[in-house]
């Protein structure tokens, strides 16, 4: 099974960097630096961290949900007027609900108990946290799993029901309807209070 | 040297990142961050391509991913060593400790366990907290909306059964 053919892990490594080279989603220097600001901004903020997220789960630490709705409504309303204005468009992920309610389910229970998501847990091994990179190969032992059952594990996941956005469905009202939906994501972040768990191992956080 | 911003801060900062990478001086797609984890599995067990679908489907996504991951990685390694100097070595978190108990062995094990079916769960709905949660709800998609209330409930539900609420027997 090891090393047959021309594939070997140097060539799709390579071919990696290819295909994004090929691809018209940025430069692979571009993409990179995505990465990085990326990264900083979570760094920063400090929601990588297992008091931010499995502190959001027991309601201890709000940081995570603020911020989150937050960029998400004020990014919802500048993406509409950035699409009006060609500047961008819509890649909208189908409705599968079966997907949706079980891996769902299973992505809440497995965030509260690791304390991280797959964009947060990078900067945390990055940061020489020994729990998440056992984390991390327990990811890509699921990731071989689900590669390995994707024909079965499709079935589950149930038919596409379509890709159904708020835009579409309040289609003569769109401006109106984003406007709202920003509006109310922006002023839930304001309205949750903040609390937050303080790493008190971490020398940093005694700010 | 700043080491921390706060979350409005961080809030206002995604939202520019999020609609710089959707802009078409940016990449002209959204965020993602969870199917580049699949991809490297079939690297790393060297999985041939030709013979598992998933694998050719999520080629160019994946790729995609994978570079900005690289970037992620790197980027954050320099400032934790360097300026936020948050690089220690852990096994387990304080709120771990506060919370739940003091066994390394517990960590370890409930983390690859957790570690293993986010990855699946992910998998499964199509996206995670990149791809649904911000990226998908910023594009106002129903599928992101189902997810996001999903991840929510399940989200608060475990942290309440699984972690107790007073620490009197810790120590």
């Amino acid at each position: 099974m090891m090393y047959n053919k021309d594939t070997s892990m140097i060539d799709r490594i390579i071919s990696m960097f290819q295909t994004v080279s090929d691809e018209k989603h940025g430069s692979v220097i571009l993409v990179f630096v995505i990465g990085i600001l990326f990264g900083l901004i979570i760094q920063y903020t400090k929601v990588h961290k297992f008091e931010k997220i499995a502190g959001f789960s027991m309601l201890k630490d709000t940081v995570v949900p603020k911020m989150l709705f937050l960029a998400i409504g004020l990014a919802s309303i500048g993406l509409f007027f950035m699409i009006q204005l060609g500047w961008a468009s819509y890649h909208i992920k189908p409705i599968t609900l079966g997907g949706l309610i079980i891996g769902g389910t299973l992505f809440g229970i497995s965030m509260a108990i690791f304390g991280k998501c797959p964009g947060t847990g990078p900067v945390s091994v990055a940061e020489g946290r020994i729990d998440v990179m056992v984390g991390a190969v327990g990811g890509i032992v699921g990731g071989l799993v689900f590669t390995l059952f994707y024909d079965k594990l499709k079935i589950i996941m149930g038919s596409n029901l379509g890709k159904l956005s708020l835009t579409e469905y309040f289609e003569s009202h769109q401006g109106l309807s984003v406007l709202i939906f920003g509006l109310l994501l922006v002023a839930i972040s304001i309205a949750i209070p903040l609390v937050e768990i303080i790493d008190e191992d971490d020398p940093n956080n005694q700010l | 040297m700043i080491k921390k911003i706060p979350w409005w801060l961080g809030g206002i900062l995604m939202a520019l990142l999020l609609l710089f990478t959707f802009s078409v001086i940016g990449a002209n797609r959204p965020i993602g961050a969870s199917t580049y984890v699949p991809y490297f599995a079939g690297i790393l067990f060297d999985l041939d391509p030709d013979k598992y679908t998933y694998l050719k489907e999520i080629h160019n996504p994946a790729s995609w991913e994978g570079v900005m991951l690289l970037g992620v990685l790197f980027g954050s390694f320099l400032n934790a060593l360097f300026i936020t100097k948050t690089f220690r070595f852990v096994i387990v978190p304080y709120a771990w400790k506060k919370y739940k108990n003091n066994s390394a062995k517990s960590r370890l094990f409930w983390s690859f366990v957790s570690g293993f079916f986010l990855v699946i769960g992910a998998r499964l709905a199509g996206g995670c907290t990149s791809g649904h949660f911000l990226s998908g709800m910023t594009q106002t998609a129903f599928s992101s909306m189902i997810f996001g209330a999903v991840v929510m409930i399940s989200l608060i539900v475990t942290g309440k059964l699984f972690y107790k609420e007073n620490t009197n027997d810790v120590q």
